[in-house]
């Protein structure tokens, strides 16, 4: 789950405030402190309990219909129909819900900022289908072929099986290192070779955040970064 | 041509089709919400003037037959929406010899191409960019520097792309917490995993699609390395709870396949759900299937699952329609086993 606000991942405290999520630093800063407060706080004040459940009735009224009545000048659509369909009218609408659009695009992909190709221009993709080797049966099921007399066919399968098995005895591929040496490595040290390899081998560990981390730099590379 | 769906695609085990779908809208007009009758017209001849001829058919929804309309559906140019043909004098469709390339205008967005390929083929994105490109070029699409394409959806605001993985997974389905686990790991590549039909006959076809989300902070290249890093753990997750499966339960699998295939092979009426559960089986075990008995392709076994998947027409509430769809449904798969029995 992400924070609505800033699109961070939330790990701490899930704050919910009329319906919208927010982490811990979102919500102090839109100044909803008091639902911060730990209840240990309020034992002391016998009308605090009373004072917040007002104010919030308060705040829950502006913000649920204070926009309401937004209105794109030039299709016509409402903040409230945008925010029932998910969908807007028209161009002008990006610029008239601004705010809004932001907050659902965050709410969705944690992020509002466009990296995709211009029009007409293609995308710098040399992205292939690669095959995926097929499993190695298990000596259980391959007996159990060679019991039932097909002896060629089990023969082929064993065969493909210890061919997908080579890519693990092979020696290591040159520019590609190993998770360890990822993890402690100076990324902006690492050629465009190391960091691609790196990609696979952290998605592979599950190491996402390191795969984030060396597609970010190989990205800024080509971008124009460091590398030039 | 052959129709794109009886070509022989790699991983066609698991992954029954692999789809791009990018869409654009057009400057100048509203979004389809707000889009009237009459700019709606133009739009259709707008876009209409901007599609090569020579290489694509179609036009108009209006214009199309009973016919047509079945046909693109099993096609899979149709969507299995039933809204998919509302109004339709405002939408219109258009592809090329094979129908693995198509264009939608008016559906959701003001134009939709998709390119869709048999198993697992990630050069679908190449061939839709190719089209998008080429409109990109005749027409004025929506765009801005901060969102990227725009769209009516916001969702789909950035660069309006969608990958789409069809994936049957008998298997893991039938793996306890397979799916649920399998749910994770696709979140982590933050992409998202939904079954084919959440209720209905198909609820457990154990067939699934897995589709991208991310449309901004991504580039395309991103989207497409981490669909095929995820997919590759999907075919390697199914072809393991098979082996898993069939190692610990060989007598009974075995058993369970040879009466799937006779049920297919012989009924005289079947529904989706029970073609569904079979042809699950006989994916499961086929590659394990050593007895010579049954010769079966895995083209065989795909064009059932998605003949079946996207049969036209909803399922009919009257006693004798619904037997007369199981008469037919049976008849076609029939048929098209004989016919793989002479191959």
């Amino acid at each position: 789950m992400r924070c609505e606000r800033c699109g961070k991942e939330l790990t701490n405290r899930i704050i919910k405030i009329n319906g919208i999520t927010y982490c811990e630093n979102c919500a102090r800063m839109m100044g909803y402190d008091r639902f911060l407060r730990d209840p240990s706080d309020i034992m002391g004040n016998p009308f605090a309990p009373l004072d917040q459940i007002a104010s919030s009735l308060m705040q829950m009224s502006e913000l649920d219909f204070g926009n309401s009545t937004l209105t794109c000048p030039k299709c016509g659509m409402t903040l409230r129909e945008f925010e029932n369909e998910g969908r807007v009218g028209c161009i002008e609408c990006y610029n008239t819900f601004n705010d809004n659009i932001i907050r659902e695009m965050f709410k969705q992909q944690g992020n509002s900022e466009y990296a995709g190709r211009l029009p007409a221009q293609s995308a710098e993709t040399d992205i292939t289908t690669e095959d995926v080797p097929q499993i190695k049966k298990s000596a259980k099921t391959e007996k159990a072929v060679v019991e039932t007399g097909v002896q060629e066919k089990a023969a082929d399968k064993k065969d493909i099986g210890s061919e997908t098995e080579k890519p693990e005895e092979k020696e290591p591929v040159k520019g590609k290192l190993s998770l360890d040496q990822l993890m402690k490595a100076d990324l902006g040290m690492l050629s465009d070779e190391e960091l691609e390899a790196g990609i696979k081998v952290a998605a592979d560990a599950e190491e996402y955040r390191l795969a984030s981390r060396l597609r970010d730099e190989l990205k800024g590379r080509k971008d124009g970064g460091s590398n030039g | 041509m052959a129709e794109w769906y009886l070509n022989e695609g790699k991983d066609n085990d698991v992954v029954l089709s692999t789809k791009a779908c990018i869409v654009r809208n057009i400057k100048g007009y509203n979004f389809m919400p707000r889009l009237d009758d009459k700019d709606c017209q133009s739009l259709l001849d707008t876009v209409d003037g901007a599609i090569d001829k020579s290489v694509y058919s179609g036009g108009c929804a209006a214009d199309f037959d009973k016919n047509t309309v079945l046909k693109l559906t099993r096609l899979q140019i149709l969507g299995r929406e039933a809204n998919q043909m509302s109004n339709p004098d405002r939408k219109a469709f258009y592809y090329n010899d094979d129908a693995s390339l198509s264009i939608s205008v008016g559906s959701g967005e003001h134009l939709t191409v998709k390119a869709m390929a048999q198993g697992h083929d990630i050069s679908v994105y190449k061939k839709a960019e190719k089209e998008a490109l080429e409109l990109e070029k005749k027409l004025d699409v929506a765009y801005s520097e901060n969102y990227g394409f725009l769209t009516s959806n916001v969702r789909l605001a950035g660069t309006g792309l969608k990958i789409l993985y069809t994936v049957a997974l008998p298997a893991i389905s039938k793996t306890e917490g397979g799916i649920a686990a399998l749910t994770q790991r696709v979140g982590q590549y933050e992409w998202m995993i939904y079954p084919f039909a959440e209720s209905g006959e198909l609820a457990d076809s154990g067939v699934y699609i897995i589709a991208s989300v991310n449309t901004l902070g991504v580039t395309e290249d991103d989207v497409l390395r981490r669909g095929e890093m995820l997919i590759s753990d999907v075919i390697k997750a199914e072809r393991a709870c098979r082996e898993e499966i069939v190692s610990s339960k060989k007598e009974q699998t075995s058993d369970i396949y040879g009466r799937s295939f006779g049920t297919l092979r012989y009924a005289g009426l079947i529904s989706r759900s029970e073609a569904l559960q079979a042809l699950g089986w006989i994916r499961l075990y086929h590659d394990y299937d050593d007895s010579g008995e049954i010769d079966l392709s895995w083209n065989t076994v795909d064009k059932l699952t998605m003949d079946i998947l996207w049969e036209p027409g909803a399922p009919s509430r009257k006693n004798s329609q619904s037997m007369n769809l199981q008469r037919s449904r049976a008849q076609g798969i029939r048929n098209i086993l004989k016919g793989d029995d002479r191959l």
